[in-house]
């Protein structure tokens, strides 16, 4: 039968070239969209994590409902022994302290709204990769008064290497501060709103600053499994102080809301594609059926039973689905390789952008997976299996009688 | 012995709101090794009958008995099996599969038997190419042969598994005189070869001489049922 099969679906060549050329584009197209889609997701998810809402965060509940405002008045106190705690947690990789506020930057006679971000930059090489980022100078070290600086923000206000830059701001307490901080680095993490707008310096600076002694706005927390983020927030929380709240990822209601939204948009997506497809090869598969009605007619006759007949066509689908499926894999491959090793610039597209608060990255990379285009070749065969349904049942329960007379 | 019977069948066709009788009380019956024609003129019930004959078809009324079994009462897929086992079909357009060689063409129903091996297959079905002269043509596919060349092929198609008969509707049809000659002469050898029955419809003087029973069959009745000294 599988001869048989085989040779049926070289009958027609061009036929079969043709059905076989809509189903292998549409398995390389799915391969593409959804390798490229999981690389935005996870990029859009890494960035988020990185810069904003961490796998976990340590707030006060106060400052969690007013978050908007960088509230100073609502922060985390004690918090290195709140970490030494929080890092027993078994899910937990990684916690460190950061203080975000707002300052009005004045450099060389000019003024711009920003985000400074106290941190400590040994532990914080495991979350923002500084060294990594670096578009010129240095990371600033822990306990001085250096900063690094966003090179979109630098670019505007004209900062280089050793440079001074001076910031006033309002203390926890509603008071008046300033701190001149050297440049010795500038930074590009490839997300426009954090290069355009964010300076960092040390905690310790921060906390002089801003006078929150032994405090921070937030305890940011990495964990192993960031699927597992509502568990370990729940653990987390037993271990806090009243006036402390453990806030997982998925509390953040955009990112979690878009993420879905894309997943289950583009799996609709890729479900459509794979359907127009296949109606390429119903389409085939029915004119095949038809034209060989006598000889189907003919093997009823000699006693191929209505079972053996639908599997022969199914059969010849099968065949023909795989073969297709493999090129459009292998395709499909390619680009995917492509999209995740040169990635999608839209540096130019995002230019514009300046104080917008969702962190794009300028450059989207796809997700590479075997998994991913091993599925993609399956629901290529599968599509074309269940396509030929129709037409198999059809050429079954052909009666030999009336076959035969066409 | 019978190989078929048919008992008081009729068969009516439904066109339309109206039901036309093809077949209109038969009965009679095939026993072994006999070579008949069916014989008639357009429209007199030939192909019906050999159609009941073949179970690709199920009398309205009457019974078709197969080896003591009753076709009316048996499924798409028991009739499939009757088909398989018991019957062989040589057809007026040789109907070969044209992707299969000769070769594959005639092993075909010894595959759907799924008795044989791979090397019991061959050798049947290479002792009947040989029998019916076209050993030497078993790699080639029907779209390389000549009409009575594919006729020999589906003659061997039909015998590879030994069936208890043969039934041929107008086999001769679609070849030139000579040839068609030579196919009833081939099918005559093989009738006297294996004591196989022969069964076939035919509306040609020169065809019917070949048999050596011959019903003659008019308006779903049977006219003539004649012994005869056959060519």
């Amino acid at each position: 039968m599988f001869k048989l099969a085989l040779r049926n679906v070289f009958r027609n060549k061009r036929r079969s070239f043709l059905t076989g050329l809509s189903i292998a584009f549409a398995v390389m197209v799915v391969i593409f969209l959804w390798t490229f889609v999981s690389g935005i997701l996870v990029g859009m998810f890494n960035s988020y994590v990185t810069n904003s809402v961490g796998h976990i965060r340590v707030l006060n509940a106060d400052y969690l409902k007013r978050e908007t405002m960088l509230p100073l008045s609502a922060t985390v106190p004690d918090f290195q022994r709140l970490i030494a705690t929080i890092e027993k947690n078994k899910d937990v990789k990684l916690a460190t302290g950061r203080i975000k506020f707002g300052v009005l930057m004045d450099i060389k006679g000019k003024s711009k709204p920003v985000l400074g971000i106290g941190i400590d930059p040994q532990r914080e090489e495991a979350v923002l990769g500084l060294s990594q980022k670096m578009v010129s100078g240095r990371v600033l070290s822990a306990g001085t008064s250096e900063t690094v600086v966003g090179a979109g923000l630098a670019k505007e206000q004209e900062l280089k290497i050793g440079d001074t830059l001076t910031v006033i701001t309002q203390t926890a307490h509603g008071s008046l501060s300033g701190l001149n901080l050297k440049v010795t680095g500038i930074f590009s993490l490839g997300v426009a709103s954090v290069d355009n707008r964010t300076f960092y310096l040390s905690l310790d600076q921060a906390q002089q600053l801003l006078d929150m002694n032994g405090r921070v706005t937030e305890i940011f927390i990495l964990i192993k499994d960031p699927d597992r983020a509502v568990q370990a927030a729940t653990e987390i929380v037993r271990t806090l102080p009243p006036g402390l709240t453990a806030v997982p990822w998925q509390a953040n209601g955009f990112l979690f809301y878009m993420m879905t939204i894309i997943k289950n948009l583009y799996g609709a997506i890729y479900a459509f594609i794979l359907l127009l497809a296949s109606f390429t090869i119903l389409n085939t598969m029915f004119m095949a059926v038809m034209e060989r009605t006598q000889e189907i007619g003919m093997m009823k006759a000699l006693g191929m039973k209505e079972g053996e007949i639908g599997r022969l066509i199914t059969l010849e689908a099968l065949i023909l689905g795989t073969l297709a499926s493999l090129v459009g894999a292998a395709g499909g491959t390619l680009l995917a390789y492509y999209v995740s090793t040169a990635g999608i610039d839209y540096t130019a597209a995002f230019k514009q952008i300046r104080d917008i608060e969702i962190p794009l990255a300028y450059v989207y990379r796809g997700e590479f997976s075997w998994l991913t285009i091993f599925v993609g070749f399956l629901l290529g065969v599968l599509f074309t299996v269940l396509a030929s349904i129709f037409p198999a049942r059809r050429a079954a329960k052909m009666e030999p009688v009336e076959a035969l007379r066409e | 012995m019978s190989v078929v019977k048919m008992l008081n069948v009729v068969k009516n066709y439904r066109v339309g709101k109206v039901e036309v009788p093809a077949i209109r009380g038969i009965t009679f019956s095939i026993e072994k090794a006999e070579f008949t024609a069916i014989a008639g003129p357009s429209g007199s019930g030939k192909t019906t009958l050999l159609n009941l004959f073949g179970c690709l078809d199920k009398p309205t009324l009457g019974k078709v008995m197969i080896e003591e079994h009753d076709v009316i009462t048996l499924s798409p897929d028991q009739l499939a099996d009757v088909r398989n086992q018991h019957i062989g079909f040589i057809f007026q357009s040789f109907n070969l599969i044209p992707v299969l060689t000769a070769f594959e063409n005639a092993e075909f129903p010894l595959i759907l038997l799924k008795r044989d091996n791979a090397r019991q297959r061959k050798e049947k079905v290479m002792d009947l190419l040989s029998s019916v002269g076209i050993a030497d043509l078993a790699s080639r596919r029907p779209s390389e042969m000549s009409g009575g060349q594919q006729q020999r092929v589906a003659i061997a198609r039909a015998l590879v598994k030994k069936p208890d008969y043969v039934l041929a509707d107008e086999p001769t049809a679609n070849i030139d005189t000579k040839t068609g000659h030579e196919i009833l002469d081939l099918m005559q050898q093989m009738n006297q070869k294996l004591q196989t029955t022969f069964i076939f419809s035919t509306h040609d003087p020169q065809v019917m001489r070949h048999a050596r029973r011959l019903i003659n069959i008019r308006d779903g009745q049977i006219e003539s049922d004649v012994a005869q000294a056959g060519i």
